[in-house]
């Protein structure tokens, strides 16, 4: 596994702070936007230069943030994963990549662009969503096949239960899978205009949340079959997701949380685990009116006692792409290491539903964890990893 | 401006801002309901009616539930512009 | 086996309603855009959210959800959809100095938003992904529907793709050199050597299962490459044609993505000369521009020619050996960089 994020730029890193309940949410420092200092979110604490320099050894041009965090993370999964050079270009490892902003994070160069003013920027390439799995595609030599997925906040976790789906139907031997995503005016002002930003850290699941934090940041995962991995080291099992649409509004869940319900559903069945066999629900959790209430209603329909959940959003932000992936490392590392992070600043549960999320970190045993990652356009997925 | 003027302007900007293509302004009753019934605008229409008062007539509602009630149908939209506009 | 069902495609010929591929559009300025149907079906008030790559999605999937109401699943492949709001709502940002902006142009400029849309217009709750991994999207959607139909065998998913040219891709591609510099016309396309080629947009949409009766082809196998060595797509295709083909059997017809652009032409080259003499070959671009997810036009062009038994002669760029056509292998490349091998059969 291999992750970059507001609160670590390793895995290992991002563990310590989620003990530490140290929240990565914060004044954005490094992007220049006329909402810093307003609207706290959950930055990677690295200029871009920094992320290049780190990656390059000297400043690659063409490159964007998204693809410099994405290249940093999916090299740690890959080191992690032991995975040789040769195993690496082979033609059955497959790539699997996700992100919502892509390259547009370079607002302004993209104005200049898409309105063709003067001469192109060197980012002429560099905007769209394929062009951050392709940066990792040439730097790692990926000869397999190579998707991305954009389903808006669900992008990752579909890019793992798609990863997992070529492995199983032959396409591959192991897949490279997750996302990354970074700080954009286009996605700050666009999620601004919704009014669904909070002007405070984000508190998930409080009676008096009022909105999200953008986060940053970029997982990936080496998923490979259980027959290759020859006594090599795993983390966890993939052993059930769910895909299904709330089809009710584009930028927000129904009511009941038909979609979310629908998709732990799903999971659950692919499982074939029963829903008291969840020990712990890494949620969406992204702390505005409409997500937290309907996930809970969801949550309280599938399981007859709600098993403890939190969301790690209020760590790292909303990572919206990046998000399923994050917080599927994030999932494994409470099955490896048999413990649970809390959800930050939460107070009062929501009346309408009563739940509380786990506030303090804790030991517990657990066999099997549930993620969910909900996106507009009513994409919901969830995932479950079990312990080996 | 009259206020029949105001009624009828506002009902082109609404249509036009919200992208009402198949809506003409003669449609639009003035004590209709905009949302829900009537004209069944949703959540996302209620933000982009506060855009369009503040960038036409200049005012700024800070709070959307506030904005909810001032945006019930034309005659209180038309009556609060009245009111409150600075262009 | 998966089997395609009720085509639609929306391009910039006579596509849809009627079908007519004897004669051809031409592009203005450059630009082979698509003559949009009236789309009776889409309400108005789900039609004013939709930017023209979902009204596209949606107005072609339309008449396949007539008949088959709820998909299993909606599978959509899109690389440029939704950036016209994208550079709608840019442009407000720096207009406005990121101050009160207006959501409706960010909402709808969301990759998944013709995909959402379909759902939401259906209340389907199924399956629902977006594929947006550039000249490759189509051909990932395409894969991710035959595992699906692998996994539930009954099932029936709704695919499709849809882009369109806006000023996201069209000033930004241009600006790199990916179109011709001077005034062409697509039916010229192929008569001069140059750089460049023409920007084309369309949406595809097909019902998929596993039921022969009734289809209007079969899809065998897909492949993709990522390489710019023409020796690497050559061993591609060798293998390829080793896995699906006996060993003297041929495809009855080779339809190409070549799209006027010279840098592109070893490419063709190699896969074409490849060929056995006898097989005819035929290309699509210049009927349909060049966008990312053009190949699924190339389906398209190939069920109809399994519908009709003939090979319309204006995509004709090599006759060949005249017998029924009843497999089409179709190799497209976007941008010299991305590469694929769809192989379709008639039923």
């Amino acid at each position: 596994m291999g992750l970059i994020s507001a609160i670590g730029d390793s895995v290992e890193e991002n563990r310590i702070s989620l003990q530490h309940g140290r929240s990565g949410i914060g004044d954005i420092q490094f992007y220049q936007t006329a909402h810093a200092g307003k609207l706290p979110s959950a930055e990677v604490k690295y200029s871009t230069e920094e992320l290049n320099k780190k990656i390059f050894g000297r400043r690659n041009p063409t490159i964007t943030r998204t693809s410099l965090l994405a290249l940093h993370a999916a090299g740690e999964a890959i080191e992690d994963s032991g995975l040789t050079k040769e195993a690496i270009h082979s033609p059955d490892t497959a790539l699997v990549g996700a992100t919502t902003v892509g390259g547009m994070c370079l607002t302004d160069e993209l104005y200049h662009d898409a309105n063709a003013k003067g001469g192109g920027t060197p980012y002429l390439s560099s905007y769209d969503y394929a062009s951050v799995t392709m940066a990792m595609q040439e730097r790692f030599g990926i000869s397999g096949e190579i998707s991305t997925i954009n389903t808006a906040c669900s992008s990752s976790a579909n890019s793992i239960l798609y990863g997992a789906r070529l492995i199983r139907h032959g396409f591959a031997r192991r897949v490279i899978v997750g996302g990354a995503e970074s700080l954009a005016k286009f996605t700050i002002n666009g999620f601004n205009a919704l009014n669904i930003l909070s002007s405070k850290p984000c508190a998930p699941f409080d009676r008096d949340r009022s909105g999200l934090n953008l986060g940053e940041g970029a997982a990936f995962l080496v998923l490979e079959r259980e027959e290759d991995l020859k006594g090599k080291k795993s983390y966890a099992i993939l052993s059930g997701f769910g895909n299904k649409n709330d089809a009710y509004h584009p930028s927000s869940n129904s009511p009941e949380g038909l979609g979310p319900f629908l998709s732990m559903k799903e999971a659950l069945e692919s499982s074939g685990l029963n829903e008291r066999d969840i020990n712990y629900i890494n949620a969406h959790g992204t702390g505005t009116e409409n997500n937290d209430e309907t996930e809970s209603r969801a949550m309280i329909r599938l399981f007859e006692k709600v098993p403890p959940f939190s969301s790690t959003k209020s760590f790292t932000g909303h990572t919206l792409g990046a998000a399923g992936a994050v917080e599927a490392v994030y999932s494994i590392l409470s099955l490896v290491h048999q413990e649970l992070y809390p959800s930050l600043s939460f107070q009062n549960p929501i009346p309408e539903t009563g739940l509380i999320p786990v506030l303090q970190f804790i030991k517990k045993p657990m066999q099997h964890i549930m993620s969910n990652s909900f996106g507009f356009g009513g994409n919901c997925s969830t995932l479950i990893f079990s312990k080996t | 401006m009259e206020t029949a003027d105001l009624k009828r302007q506002l009902k082109e900007q609404i249509i036009h801002f919200l992208n009402l293509t198949t809506v003409k302004p003669e449609d639009i009753k003035d004590d209709e309901p905009l949302f829900g019934e009537g004209l069944g605008l949703d959540s996302i229409d209620s933000i982009e009616l506060i855009v369009l008062l503040s960038r036409e007539y200049g005012i700024n509602i800070q709070d959307p539930k506030e904005g909810r009630k001032i945006l019930s149908d034309i005659n209180t939209m038309v009556d609060f512009i009245e009111k409150n506009r600075t262009k | 086996m998966a089997y395609f069902h009720l085509p639609v495609c929306i391009s910039p010929q006579n596509s849809f309603p009627e079908v007519d591929l004897y004669q051809i559009r031409e592009s203005k300025n450059n630009l082979l855009e698509v003559m949009e149907p009236a789309y009776p079906g889409i309400p108005a008030a789900a039609r004013r959210r939709m930017g023209k790559s979902v009204r596209m999605a949606v107005g072609a999937a339309l008449p396949i959800l007539e008949k088959f109401p709820q998909p299993d699943g909606i599978i959509i492949a899109t690389a440029n959809g939704g950036m016209e709001d994208c550079i709608k709502f840019l442009n407000q940002i720096v207009e406005y100095n990121e101050g009160l902006l207006t959501p409706a142009n960010f909402v709808q400029s969301t990759s998944n938003a013709a995909a959402s849309q379909i759902a939401l217009v259906t209340k389907n709750h199924n399956y629902n992904i977006t594929h947006v991994h550039r000249g490759l999207a189509f051909e990932n959607a395409l894969m991710d529907t035959m595992m699906l139909l692998k996994e539930n065998k009954d099932a029936g998913y709704l695919l499709g793709s849809t882009d369109v040219i806006s000023a996201y891709n069209y000033n930004i591609d241009r600006n790199a050199g990916c179109f011709r510099d001077e005034l062409i016309l697509n039916t010229h396309l192929f008569q001069s050597k140059a750089k460049g080629t023409i920007p084309g947009e369309g949406a595809f949409m097909v019902m998929m299962n596993n039921q022969k009766m009734g289809a209007s082809a079969g899809l065998n196998s897909v492949k993709t490459i990522h390489s710019i060595d023409p020796l690497t797509i050559l061993k591609t295709l060798e293998k390829f044609l080793s896995e699906n083909f006996m060993p003297g059997e041929w495809p009855d017809l080779l339809l190409t993505g070549e799209d006027g652009d010279e840098r592109l032409l070893p490419y063709i080259d190699i896969v074409e000369s490849s060929m056995d003499k006898c097989v005819p070959v035929a290309r699509f671009k210049h009927f349909c521009g060049d966008y990312c997810t053009a190949s699924s036009f190339a389906c398209w062009i190939s069920m109809q020619i399994f519908e009709t038994g003939t090979i319309p002669e204006l995509l004709i760029k090599k006759r060949g050996a005249t017998k029924p056509v009843r497999k089409i292998l179709i190799y497209n490349n976007f941008r010299g960089a991305q590469h694929a091998f769809i192989l379709v059969s008639a039923v």
